[in-house]
Order: structure tokens, then C-alpha cells, then sequence
């Protein structure tokens, strides 16, 4: 791993995102949801992580997912593979860019959405496990694909299943299958915030991080996987 | 002499289909080698195995002497370079932008972006938008790009295709300049006017089979008649063998002035191709 390799890389993609508004104005859904959902009075945890979510899904995901397949489809990903970098250098080089656009863009749904949660150190860990995981899922869903618009169509039913998931548990009492939805990160983080507003048991935190902790590790696990077999033809 | 490319009966199979057989040749230090074939011939394969994008079936593939999958290691990537024809470029991003990328991740000083861009004589558009270049242009900074760390060896597929000539000019000097600095080239071109100009020894590779390997000039002699045509003042035209026997019969033409061109019948690079593979090579 080289640190001045990773740097070059999170530079150009900066470059390149801020003048590709295609992709950069997805960076506004979230914060344009918060701010409606804030003016419209709720308050309760699963408003407050409906943009959060969303966050999640179409930004980290979503954006990721793009620059990746745009680098695919235009062989520049190769030609990163075919240069001195490491896979390491190049996948963390291109997540980190997409990470602290994340984390600002979380941060200030929160604050828009008038979210102030319970406990912030733990919150924050859930938060930092679970743009790693979007992260992953994006470039994952890159991975599969060949070029930006199959990314983009690959990416909406993510974007659904995950910003939506949590509501799919109301419907469980009466589609016992839909229980599964439980454990989703999207819903997991929920369950902890609500834990965070009330007396929280040790399990009430543990369980959701490690739910992300393992959601996360196998999504990279699998994109590690997948990056190296798209190295060789 | 030290072989740069050392390869073996290399197979490579695409599910049942044949895509390289038996293929077997050398490169050594710091000669520029040409491989020849029309499109689907296995020339890109062949640059994809010796550059680790791809696993072979059978036979040996050596580069630097070590195995052809080492070279997916970075240290090894550091020292080749390659050039596709379609090896991709940032578009948002300018030509200095784009070279600047590729400094740091070969841990160049940022001189060498100027360097490589003056060697490609594009300096002057360094600020422009890769959107903004036209095709040969492009072509060039991807060149320099290719070459801004100095290879060991440089593979080229089919650096000049769909160039204008004054472009393809430019690409050619480069090449040259750098081979005079010591850089081996593998280059794969179906352009045997290319071939004849920049290499030093060629292959011809059809069906994934080399069917004559060998300087330009030994394959021209090997498949050549040795013969020369001599065109009289009348117009008849004779075709004399490069022998004693027939060089009194030119000798008197000459003293009487009947001469008017004389000129060998050396085959073209084309005619050995259509010769030895029976098929044209577009």
C-alpha cells in the first residue's frame, strides 16, 4: 500500500466528480429530503433515518457504483490494473473520495432532518461500518457490470431494497418472510437508534454493529474477489 | 544476448475455439519486434498473456525472464509499458491532469510529465480537456503515458490505427528515439509498411499460428526469386536472374543505351504474407 499512490488516485477522482453534475447532483436528494422532512415536523427515529438511509443508498452506493462502471466502461480501470498501483491502492483510492463525500452528506442530513442522536460516539461507529459497506456494495455492483447505464439500472433495486427495507418489517406480521428485512444494515442501524433513546442493554448496541461489521465484511470480501478475476480477461 | 520476451508453444484456447497454437518466439534486449497478422489472429491475446491479463493453457511465456503471471505484481508492472488502442484516458480531466496521475502512481518526479509530453511534441495542449484532443492526439498522450517511466519494454497494439500519416510520422519518430535509448518494443500492427519501417525482426501470425518469423530483409530474400527486371527503351520488359551467366546480357544492354529501368523483384512484406499464410492481411 502506498499513500501517495492512494492520494493521486482520491485527487483525480475528485477532479472528475466535481465537474460530472450527472453523477455530483445525487449528492443533494438527501439533504433536499431532510430539509422537506425536518419543515413537515416529524420526529421519530424511522423519519429521521429515512434520509439517512438514502444517504446511504444514493450517494455512497449510487456514486460509487458510477465512477466505478464510467472507469470500466472506458478502460481507465485497466489501465489503473495494468499500472504500478496495488489493489489495494486502487480500491482504497477510489472509496475514499466517495467516503468523506458520505460522511458530510450523512452529517448534514442529520443536522437538516433536526436528528440529535442519543449517543453520538456509538451512532457514529454504525454510521462510519455503514458507508464502508455502501462503499462496498457499490463497487461491487461496478464490478458486475460493463458500462454506466447497466450500473445505473443495476443500482436502482439496491437503492430500493436497502432505503426501503425497513418499512418491509411492518408488513412482517402478516408476510412472516419479510422478518428477513430485520436484519438489513439499513434496519439494524435504525433498531440502535432507537436503543440509543432509551436504556440501552450491551446487546442492544452490539448486535446492530455486528451486523454491519459482517454485512460489511462480506461485501468486501466479494468485491476483493471480483476485482481480482476482472484483472484477467 | 539476454531474451526480454521468451515464449514457448503457447496455447490459448477461448472455450473450444483455437486462439493461439504452438506459438513460439523470442525477443531479445532492446530490438524492436513486430508481430503481424490481421484482426482475430491472436496478436492481442498474445500481448494480454505476456501482460498478465490473461492465463494461458499451455506452453511457456516468459518476460524479464520469469514467468508472464508475475507480471500482475506492481514491481514488474513498473517496468513495461503498454499501449491499446484503446487504453483509456480521463476525459474531464486535462492532458497535464492525466499524466499527472499516472507520475505519482509510478513515483515519478513532475518533471517527467513535461518530459514525456515534449516527447510527443503535445506540450503546447497540456492544459486542454482530453475531450477536447482529436484521435491522434489522443493517441500520443496515451503514448506518453505509456512511456513517461521509461520502460524496460514497451508493448504497442496497433499504435498508428486510424492515424493520419503526419500523427503516425510523429508516433514513429518517438518510437524510434526511445528504442535508440534502450527501451525493447513489442509491437502488433497489420500495417506492413509500419512493420517494414520500424522493426527489427518480424513475425507473421495467422490463425494463431506464426507461419515466418525473421528480419524484413531475410524474409524477402527467403521468399523472394532473386531476380531483377530489366525495361528496355522499346518497352519489353526482362526479367534477368542475379547471376554471371546474365549480367553480360544487362552489360551489353547498357553500352547500347537500350536501358531504360532496371529494378529487383524483391517481394513486398504483403506478398510473403499472402505467400506463406494464402490469405490477404487485412
Amino acid at each position: 500500500m502506498n499513500f501517495s499512490r492512494i492520494q493521486a488516485i482520491f485527487i483525480k477522482d475528485y477532479k472528475e466528480f466535481s465537474r460530472n453534475y450527472a453523477v455530483s447532483i445525487m449528492v443533494l436528494l438527501p439533504l433536499i429530503m431532510a430539509f422537506i422532512y425536518n419543515k413537515t415536523g416529524v420526529n421519530n427515529i424511522q423519519a429521521y433515518f429515512l434520509p439517512i438511509n438514502l444517504a446511504f443508498t444514493s450517494v455512497t452506493a449510487f456514486v460509487q457504483c458510477c465512477l466505478i462502471a464510467e472507469e470500466k466502461e472506458r478502460n481507465t480501470l485497466r489501465s489503473l490494473m495494468l499500472s504500478p498501483a496495488t489493489l489495494f491502492d486502487i480500491l482504497l483510492g477510489k472509496s475514499l473520495l466517495v467516503f468523506s463525500i458520505s460522511a458530510v452528506t450523512v452529517l448534514l442530513s442529520i443536522f437538516l432532518v433536526g436528528y440529535n442522536p442519543g449517543n453520538w460516539l456509538i451512532l457514529g461507529i454504525a454510521l462510519f461500518l455503514s458507508i464502508v459497506f455502501y462503499t462496498g456494495l457499490g463497487t461491487l455492483g461496478a464490478l458486475f457490470t460493463k458500462t454506466i447505464l447497466e450500473a445505473s439500472v443495476v443500482i436502482l433495486p439496491i437503492i430500493l431494497l436497502f432505503s426501503f427495507g425497513p418499512f418491509l418489517t411492518v408488513l412482517a406480521e402478516n408476510i412472516p418472510v419479510l422478518k428477513v428485512a430485520e436484519w438489513l444494515p439499513s434496519t439494524q442501524i435504525i433498531l440502535l437508534a432507537e436503543s440509543l433513546e432509551v436504556s440501552y442493554t450491551l446487546s442492544d448496541v452490539l448486535i446492530p454493529i455486528m451486523t454491519i461489521l459482517i454485512w460489511t465484511i462480506i461485501i468486501w470480501l466479494s468485491t476483493i474477489f471480483l476485482y481480482k478475476k476482472r484483472m484477467v480477461d | 544476448m539476454t531474451h526480454v520476451i521468451d515464449v514457448q508453444h503457447l496455447q490459448k484456447l477461448f472455450h473450444q475455439e483455437v486462439a493461439l497454437r504452438d506459438v513460439s518466439f523470442s525477443i531479445k534486449k532492446g530490438e524492436i519486434f513486430g508481430f503481424l497478422g490481421p484482426s482475430g489472429s491472436g496478436k492481442t491475446t498474445t500481448i494480454k498473456i505476456l501482460t498478465a491479463q490473461l492465463t494461458k493453457n499451455k506452453g511457456q511465456a516468459y518476460v524479464f525472464g520469469k514467468d508472464a503471471k508475475e507480471m500482475s505484481k506492481s514491481s514488474n508492472r513498473a517496468r513495461f509499458g503498454i499501449l491499446t488502442d484503446n487504453s483509456g484516458l480521463y476525459l474531464r480531466l486535462s492532458v497535464e491532469e492525466n499524466l499527472s496521475l499516472y507520475s505519482k502512481l509510478y513515483n515519478l518526479p513532475n518533471s517527467s510529465v513535461k518530459e514525456a509530453l515534449e516527447f510527443v511534441n503535445l506540450y503546447d495542449v497540456r492544459k486542454k480537456k482530453v475531450s477536447q484532443l482529436s484521435k491522434g492526439m489522443i493517441q500520443r498522450v496515451t503514448l506518453a503515458r505509456s512511456i513517461m517511466h521509461k520502460p524496460e519494454l514497451l508493448f504497442l497494439d496497433e499504435p498508428t490505427s486510424a492515424l493520419d500519416p503526419v500523427n503516425t510520422q510523429h508516433i514513429y519518430n518517438g518510437l524510434r528515439k526511445l528504442n535508440e535509448m534502450g527501451t525493447t518494443i513489442f509491437l502488433t500492427t497489420h500495417d506492413m509498411s509500419e512493420a517494414e519501417t520500424l522493426c527489427d525482426r518480424i513475425a507473421f501470425l495467422h490463425k494463431g499460428k506464426i507461419r515466418a518469423i525473421g528480419s524484413p530483409q531475410q524474409l524477402k530474400k527467403q521468399f523472394g526469386d532473386d531476380t531483377i527486371t530489366v525495361e528496355l527503351i522499346d518497352g519489353s520488359e526482362h526479367c534477368i536472374e542475379n547471376c554471371k551467366d546474365e549480367a553480360k546480357k544487362v552489360y551489353d544492354w547498357m553500352r547500347s543505351g537500350l536501358i531504360s529501368r532496371i529494378y529487383t523483384n524483391e517481394p513486398t512484406l504483403g506478398d510473403i504474407f499472402l505467400q506463406v499464410t494464402g490469405s490477404d492481411l487485412i
